[in-house]
């Protein structure tokens, strides 16, 4: 039943930025929905993993561990972009860049695309699924041109189109998919619930071209290397709250829709097949956003690269598949999404007191924004992987069932990359946090609210790492709950 | 009947691919729905279902009537040029579009062993229009084209979806229309601002984001 209270709170928030008029009214309303909203998954998730067991409402909804911590992932970041909003769309308007009506319409925008990624995970059928992630590529686009300038145009533009052939290669897969199911002499069915169990008498031949054309599809939308042309432009131009959702969770849920039909495949065509095509596109990944973050100028350029490289190890982790792997990559989904939106929402603040995305022309920011600057600075490390912070750990996790697995060329290009990638980002952070001030720069403060998300996101970063150190155990055993069922 | 629509889909995929002009495209790709159009009435009046009937007429009025309708009036509205600005010429287009079909031939082939002709010939065009598709969004140069090849390559999947696999799940199959449509009037919106920002639609001219 919670799941209607979550899919069903974005869009009466939604129905409420058409009536309320006043802004700061609907950016409260909103934060307050969204906390309601996390506080429910939270104990969704409980409900549904200590049963262990898929769940169907109603026919189309139906919930396995997999769907909560996806929906898990989803309420936090959109929560913290949420508290985050009030402030930033509140500046914005003070200093004239958008007017109080389209303040309105970013909030209708904002809370369809967050319901939007609310369905993905919830639904059962896999024709739906495609349809919500087409959706939220359709709401999104509005939110990536929202500035209006020739650069988001044409960001919007790419985004919309990249992503709209890649998904039509997805439903390609969906159809195929449907053909193997139907050849097979079953009754017509695309609920994944019905399809895991009779996975192992489908036609092979016919699962395996599918499975290529949904991760083309579905990788599209991931940022996978070489389909990723649209994120860096479209993570760059969005408006920073939606540049943290769409890096911290619109890419997951194109992970976990890569995931449901993977599934399918492992039971249907046998592990090595899946584990293959993943670690190849992941390690693609690893490479292609490395040697962009090596010589990238733009501050949230730099961010959307870092998400691609990001993206790679999560695909590695799968494709690895032993269950240490499995646990470092979903917890990888989880602190990714979380230090991410922390970076986004910092390069934000920077963006619009420099007024400039290039990293050379923004020094000092420590003197001219304390706050934010610290902030960016620990995030930096924990965004890179440094150890005390939570991406460490579930890098380390992956990287030591690399070695477990003797998968030892893998464990080796990882640790190599994350190598390069630490030391471009230091570089390019060093030069941009520390230094004088530029001149005819005062020190502006940051408002309360966009604080509060800070703080709310560097306690995730807190806990999962305690969380890591004290629960190891736990995860593994969900992971084998999960690709078990 | 279903080899005269399938050669017909056949015919109205080549004239897309040799069209020069914006018109042009967008009448072949009525005709291609037309077709479609009548392969989902002739399933629905073999099988007698409520359903099918419905998706022909979606079908019918959104991409027959409605989409094509919408894409003439944007060409009169943004006035640029209705020129496709083709990487390819018509002839070499038509070669590759030669060597699609039979690629498209020899991997339904192979993919389900060419005992039954008939399914592989259906599959074959199915996948010869999705290629098709990708073929006009990566060698036209504007973008109103680029929203008829991935229209195209819609067609192309509804075609596999309804001839070989018997058609998605009814609410799905509404649900695609319903994001179809809503997809093609955010396209236009943008090709709107696009032309309004740049004065063209030259989709190849879009550079100012790189690295």
């Amino acid at each position: 039943m919670l799941i209607f209270f979550i899919l069903g709170i974005p869009l009466f928030l939604a129905s409420a930025c058409l009536l309320i008029r006043r802004q700061k009214l609907l950016g409260i309303l909103n934060c307050l929905g969204y906390l309601a909203v996390l506080c429910l998954s939270v104990i969704l998730f409980k409900q549904i993993a200590s049963s262990g067991l898929p769940k169907s409402f109603l026919g189309f909804v139906c919930l396995d561990t997999l769907s909560v911590f996806f929906i898990f992932v989803i309420a936090v970041v959109v929560f913290a972009s949420a508290l985050y909003s009030i402030g930033y769309i509140n500046r914005d308007i003070q200093k004239g860049i958008i007017t109080k009506q389209k303040a309105r319409i970013y909030y209708l925008l904002f809370n369809l695309f967050c319901f939007s990624m609310f369905f993905v995970p919830a639904v059962n059928n896999l024709g739906l699924l495609w349809v919500a992630i087409e959706m939220t590529t359709l709401v999104s686009a509005f939110l990536v041109g929202f500035y209006n300038t020739k650069e988001s145009v044409e960001a919007a533009w790419k985004y919309i189109i990249i992503c709209s052939v890649g998904i039509i290669f997805a439903l390609l897969g969906t159809v195929l998919f449907s053909y193997a199911f139907s050849i097979s002499g079953l009754s017509k069915s695309l609920n994944w619930s019905d399809m895991i169990p009779v996975a192992h008498i489908l036609d092979k031949n016919i699962l395996k071209i599918a499975f290529i054309f949904i991760l083309v599809g579905y990788g599209t939308k991931a940022g996978l290397a070489p389909m990723h042309t649209w994120l860096p432009d479209a993570h760059s131009q969005a408006v920073a709250p939606i540049s943290a959702l769409l890096s911290g969770v619109l890419l997951k849920t194109a992970i976990y829709a890569i995931l449901r039909f993977g599934i399918i495949i492992i039971k249907g065509v046998g592990f090595a097949y899946f584990a293959h095509l993943m670690i190849i596109l992941g390690v693609i990944s690893l490479i292609i956003s490395s040697g962009f973050i090596l010589v990238q100028k733009d501050l949230k350029r730099l961010l959307a690269y870092s998400s691609i490289e990001h993206i790679g190890i999560i695909s590695i982790g799968f494709g690895l598949g032993t269950p240490l792997a499995c646990a470092g990559a979903l917890l990888h989904v989880f602190n990714h999404a979380v230090t991410k939106s922390l970076m986004f929402f910092g390069a934000g603040n920077i963006v619009s007191v420099y007024r400039k995305h290039n990293m050379n022309a923004i020094v000092g920011v420590i003197k001219a924004l304390p706050f934010t600057g610290i902030i960016m600075l620990l995030g930096l490390f924990a965004l890179t992987g440094f150890p005390p912070f939570s991406i460490f750990f579930s890098e380390m996790m992956i990287i030591i069932a690399a070695f477990g697995k003797g998968a030892y060329s893998i464990a080796a290009l990882l640790l190599l990359f994350l190598a390069v990638i630490f030391g471009a980002f230091i570089h390019h952070f060093g030069k941009m946090l520390f230094g004088n001030l530029p001149k005819g720069m005062i020190k502006i403060g940051e408002p309360l609210t966009g604080k509060l998300a800070f703080f709310f996101l560097s306690l995730l970063i807190c806990l999962t790492v305690a969380a890591s150190v004290f629960i190891k155990g736990d995860w593994v055993w969900m992971v084998q709950k999960l690709f078990l069922v | 009947m279903q080899f005269i629509i399938l050669f017909t889909v056949l015919v109205s995929t080549y004239l897309m691919v040799i069209a020069k002009r914006m018109p042009a495209l967008i009448r072949s790709f009525r005709y291609q729905s037309f077709c479609l159009f009548l392969a989902t009435l002739i399933i629905a009046i073999r099988e007698d279902q409520l359903d099918l009937y419905v998706v022909a007429g979606s079908l019918f009025i959104l991409k027959v009537i409605f989409i094509p309708q919408l894409l003439y009036r944007t060409i009169k509205k943004i006035k640029a040029s209705e020129e496709l600005g083709l990487f390819v010429n018509p002839q070499l287009s038509l070669l590759w579009a030669l060597g699609f079909t039979y690629l498209s031939w020899v991997f339904s082939a192979h993919l389900i062993g060419s005992s039954d002709a008939v399914r592989v010939i259906m599959l074959a065009v199915a996948f010869f229009v999705v290629c098709a598709g990708i073929f006009l969004m990566i060698f036209r140069m504007t973008a109103l084209a680029q929203i008829v090849g991935l229209l195209v390559m819609e067609n192309g999947i509804f075609l596999l979806a309804s001839m070989v696999s018997g058609g998605m799940p009814f609410f799905v199959e509404i649900a695609i229309f319903f994001d179809v449509f809503v997809s093609v009037l955010i396209m236009g919106f943008f090709v709107y601002r696009i032309n309004k920002f740049f004065t063209h639609i030259d989709v190849n001219k879009l550079s100012r984001l790189k690295g």
